[in-house]
């Protein structure tokens, strides 16, 4: 068992590990994910003994704290009871000497047996991790890469350590090499305590049973790893992950605003948190653990801003929206999918107040809402199908814009002028006086929707339901405004609420999908498993339209 | 869709015509002292005198001016007509909006009512209430605004239905507006046209009910008025000078109404673009 306890690491002065614990017990394969810079070679470093800087804190192994043991001692453990696969495979084999000499090297430092015996033992590892009898005694400037990464993982082998460390095993490997590194190091970790530092989610998906997410020197979020990579708790680690495309991913790239910072108060991600509030940028925060998974975040992990609970609306005898339960994380995309009077745009209004509820709730950021009031308002903005229609026209660019300022915030009218001007710049419309006098009918289809989410977004929302907000549009339109949304989610953690009768679109665009039928929802999860693998027999029947013919003459 | 109502209304003949026409009439109205060296109430001495350089249309049994008469009459006519426009409509605006706003049973109950008023003939009910009242000038706008009102309210409750649903009010109701704040920023600004258009009708509707009821004579016998003109023209109808007299007022109250009926013709045309060629 490896017991890591309090761990701090100081490079001259400056923290680069702080206060990590972790217990890895017998057989358990854990990954250490995170971005360059987040510490994740130190933590391996430090397991063995090698770290440069100056430590704090223990390291329990068999019994002995590994960071009060002398040079002497530790050096008598590493290689035997642990070892590590370093980074890079270029530099980490000795070019005078054959693979199967430097992994016989490595036997003989901690073995009294004779030369032969230890070479048949070398050439055993070797062959068990996929060289031949010609390849074992090849020098490394003859092996391509996965060989030497296949001999590294041998000589650390050498000595069957309790631990293996393996610092990036498989960065800088192709495809199916990587493929076959990781099988191997499947079948070879056994009941070892595997570490796997890696920022490549795939490999850690694949590899290990826990992953540990590594940001600024802090734990942040740890895990099964099913669990951890199907609904993350912590913001960074989704945007991990939408950073990591594989081939069952629908959404487009979104990467995590801004970068990683040396010398932060607070939470050490908050410069780069869309939910951040106050309290990050003054306190740590500390590991929560909930049922077995580890968060650490002031705010409990990414925020549910909006939970619809139960709602109906009903016409007459007409149940447009039956019992719907919808849950809106911040920062992510969910689309509303179902033909037209399915009941999706009567849910988007019900929930904006413009239509009575006839039954249910909502919460906003956990508090009930009983009244839309500028409260909820100013957190909860639409965005209507038809721009024209939605811009008064009688309004200029700079009054329409303005408009919610004027209500909700009236009074200071250049503080006023300048947000719209901001938010102009945000949709990347021009903020001139020219453009600002313009009316709705001398706009361009795709400028006057560009300025009805300007509008939506200067109140600084933090969801936004966006009914059909393209299809009004044309296609290269269509997409240079979905573009703009999905970056306005990227840089700001807007929550969007799409609704669509495009699942192509809803496709590209969502993290998790709802599908409507006659007010009910009759299917919900993430996207590409919804679209990947559709339960419902309607969903399964909108997936077959969506395929369009004419598509497939073409291909 | 942006229209431009007042170019719209500019390009049309028939609403320059009309336009024009009131304007000529209004600065006639105002302008009655300078263009006119009587005053309407002044005995020149002379009786029935033809028209002439001294009397322009002429005087009358009692030898008061015509054209001044004429001058001031434009002044009652067009006074009680605007009066009675604006009262009728804001009393339509109230009825309509708020049988629009309130919908369900508060709608149900101000349109039976104005159902209930239509059906009322307004001449008789008139006749009989200005005998009874006596009306002065003020009293007779509100009499004639009671009459007025039922018809612009229904007009102004189906546009506002309609209005109500529009996409840029629901866009307005998301940030957070109060419905004060809709009335006044969307809900009559878009109601303009139609606003103006019940506006001119009632305006129209007014000049004529009120030349009709002093021609009866059921109104203040002490003010100047074209109705008031014709009625006791025809006393004299025995007489040649009659038409000196009669002929004017009538063809100054056929030009007012026609004016406001071509400017009403030319604002439907710009708001309802089915109408045109």
């Amino acid at each position: 068992m490896l017991d890591i306890r309090g761990l701090t690491v100081r490079y001259s002065g400056l923290p680069v590990l702080k206060d990590i614990n972790l217990t890895l017990e017998k057989g358990e394969s854990l990954s250490i994910i995170g971005e360059s810079g987040a510490g994740k070679t130190t933590l391996g470093l430090s397991v063995m003994g090698l770290v440069e800087g100056c430590c704090e804190g223990e390291i329990l192994f068999q019994g002995k704290n590994l960071l009060s043991l002398k040079e002497e001692e530790i050096r008598r453990l590493r290689g035997r009871e642990m070892a590590m696969v370093f980074q890079g495979v270029e530099g980490a084999l000795h070019p005078l000497y054959t693979a199967l000499d430097q992994v016989a090297e490595a036997i003989a430092v901690h073995s009294r047996k004779d030369a032969g015996s230890i070479r048949k033992k070398a050439l055993g590892l070797l062959l068990s991790a996929g060289l031949d009898e010609t390849t074992a005694c090849f020098y490394p400037h003859q092996l391509s890469g996965g060989l030497k990464q296949r001999a590294l993982i041998a000589m650390a082998l050498a000595n069957s350590p309790e631990i293996l460390i393996l610092d990036e095993p498989t960065a800088s490997l192709d495809a199916g090499t990587k493929a076959e590194i990781l099988a191997l190091l499947n079948k070879l970790a056994g009941d070892r305590i595997t570490i796997m530092i890696t920022h490549d989610i795939h490999s850690a998906a694949y590899f290990s049973d826990r992953v540990a997410v590594l940001y600024g020197g802090r734990l942040i979020e740890q895990g099964p790893t099913g669990e951890v990579f199907k609904s993350p708790l912590h913001p960074y680690t989704r945007g991990l992950i939408r950073s990591c495309p594989d081939l069952s991913t629908t959404k487009d790239l979104q990467g995590i605003p801004g970068r990683m910072m040396p010398g932060v108060t607070g939470c050490s991600f908050h410069p780069r948190c869309t939910q951040r509030i106050h309290l990050c940028s003054l306190d740590i925060p500390e590991p929560v653990v909930t049922g077995g998974r580890l968060v650490a975040c002031h705010r409990g992990g990414i925020v549910p801003l909006l939970e619809i609970k139960k709602l109906s609306k009903i016409f007459g005898k007409v149940k447009a929206v039956r019992e719907v339960d919808l849950t809106l994380y911040q920062g992510e995309t969910l689309a509303l999918v179902g033909e037209s009077g399915s009941g999706k745009t009567t849910l988007a209004r019900t929930v904006m107040g413009l239509l009575k509820e006839d039954g249910g709730e909502f919460c906003l950021e956990g508090a009930n809402i009983s009244k839309r009031d500028a409260f909820f308002y100013q957190r909860v903005q639409m965005i209507f199908q038809n721009p024209m229609e939605s811009i008064s026209h009688r309004m200029n660019v700079l009054q329409a814009v303005r408009e919610p300022l004027d209500i909700n915030r009236p009074g200071d009218e250049e503080a006023n002028n300048h947000l719209v001007r901001k938010a102009l710049d945000e949709v990347e419309l021009p903020g001139d006086q020219y453009f600002l006098n313009k009316y709705p009918h001398h706009l361009s289809g795709g400028e006057a929707q560009r300025v009805a989410i300007a509008r939506a977004l200067v109140l600084e929302p933090r969801v936004l339901i966006a009914d059909e907000p393209t299809s009004a549009l044309d296609a290269s339109i269509q997409a240079k405004i979905i573009k703009l949304m999905l970056s306005l989610q990227e840089k700001r953690g807007l929550a969007i609420l799409l609704i669509t009768h495009d699942i192509a679109l809803a496709r590209k665009v969502s993290d998790r999908m709802a599908v409507m039928l006659k007010g009910s929802i009759v299917e919900e999860g993430p996207a590409g498993k919804l679209l990947g693998s559709p339960r419902h027999q309607y969903t399964r029947l909108l997936v077959n339209q969506s395929e369009s013919p004419a598509k497939s003459m073409i291909l | 869709m942006h229209i431009n109502y007042w170019g719209e209304i500019k390009r049309d003949s028939l609403g320059r015509a009309g336009m024009g026409t009131l304007v000529v009439l209004a600065l006639l109205a105002i302008g009655a002292p300078i263009v006119s060296q009587y005053q309407p109430a002044e005995y020149t001495g002379a009786i029935f005198q033809p028209p002439s350089s001294q009397y322009w249309l002429g005087t009358n049994d009692v030898g008061q001016d015509i054209w001044a008469q004429l001058l001031y009459g434009a002044r009652t006519s067009l006074l009680i007509g605007s009066g009675a426009a604006l009262l009728s409509t804001f009393f339509s605006v109230l009825a309509g909006g708020m049988a629009a706003v309130l919908g369900g049973f508060g709608d149900r109950v101000l349109m039976r009512a104005v159902d209930a008023l239509i059906a009322v003939p307004p001449v008789i009910v008139a006749i009989l209430a200005a005998a009874y009242f006596r009306p002065g000038a003020s009293m007779l706008i509100i009499l004639l605004s009671a009459f007025l009102w039922p018809g612009g309210a229904r007009l102004i409750r189906s546009q506002a239905l309609s209005v109500k649903e529009r996409m840029h009010i629901a866009a307005a109701r998301t940030f957070g507006s109060s419905w004060p704040y809709l009335i006044r920023r969307h809900i009559i600004p878009d109601l303009g046209p139609v606003l103006t258009a019940i506006l001119v009708l009632n305006f129209r509707r007014a000049v004529f009910m009120e030349a009709g009821l002093s021609f009866l004579g059921v109104a203040d016998p002490t003010v100047i008025s074209w109705g008031k003109m014709m009625q006791q023209a025809l006393k004299f109808s025995y007489l040649e000078v009659w038409k000196w007299w009669l002929l004017p007022a009538g063809a100054a109250l056929s030009m007012t109404i026609a004016a406001l009926t071509f400017t009403g013709f030319a604002l439907e045309k710009a708001i309802n673009p089915r109408l045109k060629k």
